[in-house]
């Protein structure tokens, strides 16, 4: 198992033997994987191998069925939690194909979401005797700006619907102004860099690292090693078959990148043989 | 007003000529008015009651409704408690109120049809402009009244309902705009009902001339009772040649309120209506509203918001009726759904021989928050002439998962996520009303609806 957890600390982030599926098909058949504070990972595996379901899964998508394993966040099992009690946990989701929703302004949505969060992790905070501020709506939208401009987002951004005609690129923007704002301590991000060109691809890279740091773990799903020259992963993961069959440094990404699914699949098969 | 004498025999009248009789003392009338009421009354009983074999009728049920129970004298009992009694347990405090409390050009509030308050603006009304009771108007300004009260726009003949309102009607205002005289705040009138069984018509009147602008909100509003009442409106809207009318309706009734509301509008060559009705309270609510784009090159804009819940039955037709050519009608009405709540929106639009060049639209959505929730939407075109485009559509849906999920995922509960989805829904038609007291209005009474 990847993730260099050498300290005996409970593992912040961690997918155990996790199983899933939905309309009775099986799409998720044991997948482990465990994520550190402070550490990217990325998962790579060829379509259908099931990582955008296991991005759902993690984020509460009540479309799927987990029929066995566990997903453990800072040592509590969050499966019975809904996807609104991830998300103020700490827990992030990048959508590959986020939703539009007609008559829902940004900003209205924005300062809702920002609000729940926010609100959540001043209670937590203040429970355990810390103190955490929850935000006025004057620093909420001087917060907005700082980040749209991050971003390189236009001001009328804010008042557009939530995603509606958007382009593909805005819609991948608006995804990661939602995680700098929400500011997760696990982001999980699907197919961020698909269909961006490369100077969104680098707009949405920077708002990535601008987010990582000590506190916060990653996971980058993603096609192409593309990605990875902009955001540099700790460890890489392969997925196939709704599982996570090779783990390792960087390198991996790049003898993927030379050799393709099939090759490194050949070449794993060959190691394992001799 | 009234005495005690005819206090005294209003018990026993309920729907009847002598029900008729009180009312006309009660509102000092000689002469052609009382005879009007007279022969309403016979037109009312010679008429059937809607059968569910009538189209209009064809998805309403009526049979809860008990005529024989309601007391259409409850106003005149009421005329002389003193003014202002009353309001606070009507829900003045409640959003409905404020549309029709809030800044203003003139108010009239009336409960169980008798007036308890009356404003005009000094300098509008040095302007020429006439604002008041309908009653009053019908004393003061007779020539006026007679001209077009249920003469031009609704007729007692229209139907059973349309002729007792003209037998039984006693509160209601009147607004007289003249020629090119133009009011910016609003002429609020809000009627209340607070006698359990009363039966209140209602009537709003309003006439603009050549050139004239006016903005003007009725709000409907009573406490949820035991004993079933009935509200009858009914609504006049003259818009002259070139002349502009806002007009927004709130209906907020109690629960117990079976409501009937008629209303036409009349524009001349050139003018323009925007229309916004909001249909949220009673128990049974039957609207039917339409627009005679007669003269030239008018354009009416009809928007219609209705939010049901509990077992509430909403049933909105809705006409648009373009009579000369070059008229643009532009109608959108949008309902939620939730509980065991039903609702019927049936809407035509009709474009006569001679009047080419119409460009009509309508749309009717419904959004479906209940399993047991049902909305029934019927859109009718009736196209006489050959170069018009006239396009229309409905919807019924449901709140999508995947949005509530979305929603979820950012730390929105999922009661909150609903909310602003249901928002969401409304806010293109909230956006087409430019008065912000009212689009606020708006978001508390969704968010209020959706909370229930």
């Amino acid at each position: 198992m990847s993730g260099r957890n050498g300290t005996g600390n409970t593992p912040m982030f961690e997918i155990d033997n996790l199983h899933a599926e939905i309309d009775g098909k099986e799409i998720l058949k044991g997948v482990d994987l465990t994520v550190n504070q402070g550490e990217i990972h990325a998962l790579m595996g060829p379509n259908g191998s099931g990582k955008s379901t296991l991005a759902y899964v993690i984020a509460g998508d009540p479309r799927y069925e987990v029929t066995e394993g566990s997903i453990r966040f800072k040592g509590e099992d969050i499966l019975e939690w809904p996807p609104d009690e991830r998300a103020r946990k700490g827990l992030f989701l990048a959508f590959q194909y986020p939703t539009v929703i007609p008559g829902v302004s940004m900003a209205n949505f924005l300062r809702m979401a920002v609000t729940n969060v926010r609100n959540a992790r001043a209670e937590a905070a203040a429970a355990e005797g810390g103190s955490a501020q929850s935000i006025t709506p004057r620093e909420f939208r001087r917060l907005m700006r700082e980040k749209m401009a991050l971003l390189k987002m236009d001001d009328s951004f804010a008042t557009r619907y939530l995603n509606e005609g958007f382009s593909g690129g805005e819609k991948k923007r608006a995804e990661i102004l939602q995680m700098a704002l929400l500011e997760p301590t696990m982001a999980v991000l699907d197919e961020t860099d698909s269909g961006l060109d490369i100077d969104a691809l680098k707009v949405v890279s920077e708002g990535v690292n601008n987010l990582s740091g000590p506190e916060v773990g990653m996971l980058l799903i993603t096609h192409y090693q593309r990605l990875l020259n902009f955001i540099k992963p700790d460890f890489v993961h392969i997925m196939t078959e709704g599982r996570v069959v090779e783990s390792g440094g960087p390198e991996l990404a790049h003898e993927l990148e030379a050799k393709g699914y099939e090759g490194l699949r050949a070449s794993l098969a060959e190691t394992s043989a001799s | 007003m009234s005495t005690i004498a005819e206090v005294s025999d209003v018990a026993t009248t309920g729907f009847s000529r002598e029900g008729v009789a009180v009312i006309s003392r009660a509102h000092r009338e000689t002469g052609a008015s009382r005879e009007a009421r007279m022969r309403a009354w016979e037109l009312f009983e010679s008429l059937p009651m809607p059968q569910r074999t009538d189209e209009e009728w064809r998805r309403t049920d009526l049979r809860g409704l008990k005529l024989d129970r309601l007391r259409p004298t409850a106003g005149v009992e009421a005329a002389g408690v003193s003014p202002l009694s009353g309001l606070e347990e009507a829900g003045v405090e409640n959003a409905a109120a404020q549309i029709a409390l809030g800044p203003n050009a003139g108010v009239i509030v009336q409960r169980d049809a008798a007036t308890i308050l009356a404003t005009l603006d000094a300098e509008v009304a040095a302007q020429g402009v006439i604002f008041t009771d309908l009653a009053t108007a019908y004393r003061e300004h007779a020539d006026l009244v007679e001209r077009y009260f249920m003469t031009q726009a609704v007729l007692p003949s229209m139907g059973k309902f349309q002729a007792l309102h003209a037998a039984f009607w006693q509160g209601g205002s009147f607004l007289y705009v003249p020629r090119g005289v133009k009011v910016e705040a609003p002429f609020r009138a809000f009627s209340l009902i607070s006698e359990p069984g009363a039966a209140v018509f209602s009537h709003t009147l309003v006439v603009l001339e050549e050139g004239a602008q006016a903005f003007v909100a009725d709000a409907y509003r009573s406490p949820s009772q035991d004993v079933q009442s009935f509200a009858s409106a009914v609504v006049e809207l003259i818009v002259g040649q070139d002349a502009r009318l806002r007009y927004v309706q709130v209906q907020d009734w109690g629960r117990d309120v079976w409501n009937f509301m008629t209303e036409r509008a009349i524009l001349g060559q050139d003018a323009t209506l925007n229309s916004l009705h909001v249909t949220l309270g009673a128990k049974f609510s039957k609207s039917s509203i339409a627009a005679h784009l007669r003269g030239k090159n008018t354009l009416a804009e009809m928007l219609g918001i209705y939010f049901a819940d509990g077992d509430q039955f909403f049933d909105h037709h809705t006409w648009q009726l373009h009579e000369s050519p070059f008229g643009t009608s532009d109608l959108e009405f949008k309902g939620a759904l939730k509980g065991n709540a039903r609702s019927v929106y049936s809407g035509l639009i009709k474009v006569d021989e001679g009047a080419q060049k119409t460009d009509a639209y309508q749309q009717n959505r419904n959004l479906i928050l209940s399993r047991t929730a049902r909305a029934d939407s019927i859109p009718n075109l009736e196209i006489a002439a050959n170069d018009v485009r006239c396009t229309h559509g409905a919807t019924v849906s449901q709140v999508e998962e995947e949005h509530l999920f979305y929603l979820q995922t950012r730390g929105l509960p999922r009661s909150e996520a609903q909310n602003l989805i249901v928002e969401g829904f409304f806010r293109p038609i909230i956006d087409r009303v430019p008065v912000e007291e009212i689009q606020h209005f708006l978001e508390t009474a969704i968010a209020r609806k959706v909370g229930i």
